[in-house]
């Protein structure tokens, strides 16, 4: 007799638009563009079934700011683009920080820059975490590795955007955005935030409201951004999460987000298998980053190998959390065919000279 | 273990969905699998594949170089991955429109007329499933009750009156008698 898994095979781009139905997204706004615009042709049907608002915008620009005007409101929304429809789309981004609106952005990442290509890459980490927008603000940031997750993390980025009042982007790729895997949705995990104190809900009853994104006087803006800040520091504080593996022991540790995670997993069985302690460390929140776990590991492991699909922009950031304590080092390509595990394994005994290990 | 497999042919043949029922079969016998095709320009007119990832752990990776397994529905899809398979893999083709030849001698063939048994079941069009019935003569974990229930999965609810010529064509690739 067959057992039948209760999971069910589906597309990364639909699996993230269902979660965000099942996470009580209210309103969509977007603008079709390759790989992502399942998303939006998903929902153009399944909100309309459910009587929720779902707009076509004109352009990208238009869809971030419908976001921001739903959300002001207290609704959930959300939008979704790709890398170079993301760029446009920073402006608005920098104003929802300042505005503390619970903005949800999905990106699933083509190939820049400029306007690239519609394979997959990874080249949007500086835009997501660093930012392209005006001022100091930080978006919260998290990268699914696989369709599971892409599920998972679309209901997280829910949450964390209302929890903190703070824009959330979940920054997936071509790959997984194309890509079928088994997963299953189960039911939105979080309790819901209540929003009351500050969503523009009309002013019947009460003292009227209004969000800004500036401040009145200097001493006031000063200190509207220390609160900010104080704010991303407890993001940072409680909502940092990771994965690693093989960490122990390892000599060696290979670093990546998103999918190409999978990749180094594998990898690092390889390297394992071939007598090289091998370890891999994944940052699920790219922002807030992991910076003081990958400190604690610089204690005992000898080299980081940081392998993206760009030309090298987390590796910063793993730097700066291992403040020279060990080598850093990149495996990379800029865009296009993933590195394959035979690539990886590669590249890491290149780095780590296999001198060391000739006799395995 | 993992392995992969690439279903190759013309835009039309149901190169998608071939990979779906593939996919969602593995998923039924209780295997790791992801699905992911080539897509873009490439679908306009050129050839379209999709490759199959099936692993009892986790899946590490697509888009990979090698292949264990490719099914050829066309001569171009021939060409144009035979040299992509591993050595010991597999390549399964579709002689009615694939010339027999054997150029690499560390592969194995199957050469099964897919769209010829497709025509004579009256439907020119179910190439795909007739090469999901020969590629399950060839693996252990795949069997009728599995596609069965794979293709009632993948097809929507509008066109659940295909399934049964669906499954008639798959038993014409497994039917070995008839292919020799």
């Amino acid at each position: 007799m067959v057992s039948y898994s209760d999971k069910q095979l589906i597309k990364g781009n639909y699996a993230i638009a269902e979660a965000s139905v099942k996470a009580g997204c209210e309103c969509y706004f977007g603008y079709p563009i390759t790989p992502q615009t399942e998303i939006g042709e998903y929902l153009s049907q399944r909100m309309y079934d459910l009587k929720r608002g779902y707009v076509c915008a004109e352009s990208e620009l238009a869809a971030i700011n419908m976001v921001i005007g739903a959300v002001s409101t207290g609704a959930k929304a959300m939008t979704s683009s790709s890398s170079c429809a993301v760029a446009l789309m920073q402006e608005a981004l920098s104003y929802a920080c300042s505005d503390e609106l619970p903005v949800v952005l999905i990106n699933v990442m083509r190939a820049g820059p400029g306007l690239g290509y519609i394979y997959p890459a990874q080249g949007d980490y500086f835009q997501s975490v660093y930012g392209g927008g005006n001022g100091d603000y930080k978006l919260t940031v998290l990268a699914p590795s696989n369709v599971q997750e892409c599920i998972d993390l679309t209901y997280r980025a829910f949450y964390l955007a209302q929890k903190w009042r703070n824009p959330t982007m979940v920054l997936a790729d071509g790959l997984l955005g194309q890509m079928m895997e088994p997963a299953s949705f189960g039911e939105y995990p979080y309790p819901e935030v209540d929003n009351s104190s500050w969503a523009l809900t009309g002013a019947k009853g009460r003292e009227g409201r209004a969000i800004y994104s500036c401040a009145r006087d200097e001493d006031e803006h000063n200190a509207k951004i220390r609160r900010l800040f104080e704010k991303y520091d407890l993001i940072a504080k409680e909502e940092t999460t990771w994965e690693e593996f093989n960490t122990e022991d390892a000599d060696v540790v290979l670093v990546a987000f998103g999918s190409m995670t999978r990749n180094i997993k594998a990898a690092m069985k390889v390297l394992r298998s071939q007598g090289i302690k091998a370890g891999a460390f994944r940052p699920v929140t790219l922002s807030p980053f992991p910076t003081e776990r990958l400190n604690q590991l610089a204690d005992s492991v000898d080299k980081f190998v940081v392998v993206e699909m760009n030309m090298g922009q987390m590796i910063n950031d793993v730097k700066l959390a291992v403040n020279g304590k060990s080598d850093v080092k990149l495996v990379n390509r800029p865009v296009g065919e993933w590195l394959s595990v035979e690539e990886i394994v590669a590249g890491v005994k290149n780095i780590i000279g296999d001198k060391t290990y000739a006799s395995v | 273990m993992e392995k992969n497999y690439i279903i190759a042919g013309f835009g039309g043949q149901g190169v998608l969905f071939a990979g779906k029922v593939l996919a969602n079969a593995f998923m039924l016998a209780g295997k790791n699998v992801t699905w992911y095709p080539c897509y873009g320009a490439e679908m306009r007119g050129g050839t379209v594949n999709c490759e199959i990832v099936v692993s009892d752990d986790e899946v590490s990776s697509v888009h990979k170089q090698d292949v264990d397994c490719v099914i050829a529905l066309n001569q171009l899809s021939f060409d144009r991955f035979i040299s992509r398979i591993k050595k010991g893999g597999m390549l399964i083709c579709n002689s009615s429109l694939i010339e027999e030849i054997r150029p690499r001698e560390d592969i194995s063939y199957i050469f099964s007329p897919m769209t010829d048994k497709a025509v004579d079941s009256g439907n020119p069009k179910l190439t795909n499933m007739v090469s999901l019935g020969v590629l399950s003569n060839e693996e252990t974990a795949l069997n009728v009750e599995i596609l069965e229930k794979a293709i009632d999965i993948v097809l929507p609810e509008e066109r659940k009156k295909l399934a049964k010529s669906n499954m008639e064509a798959i038993m014409l690739g497994i039917d070995k008698l008839v292919t020799a």
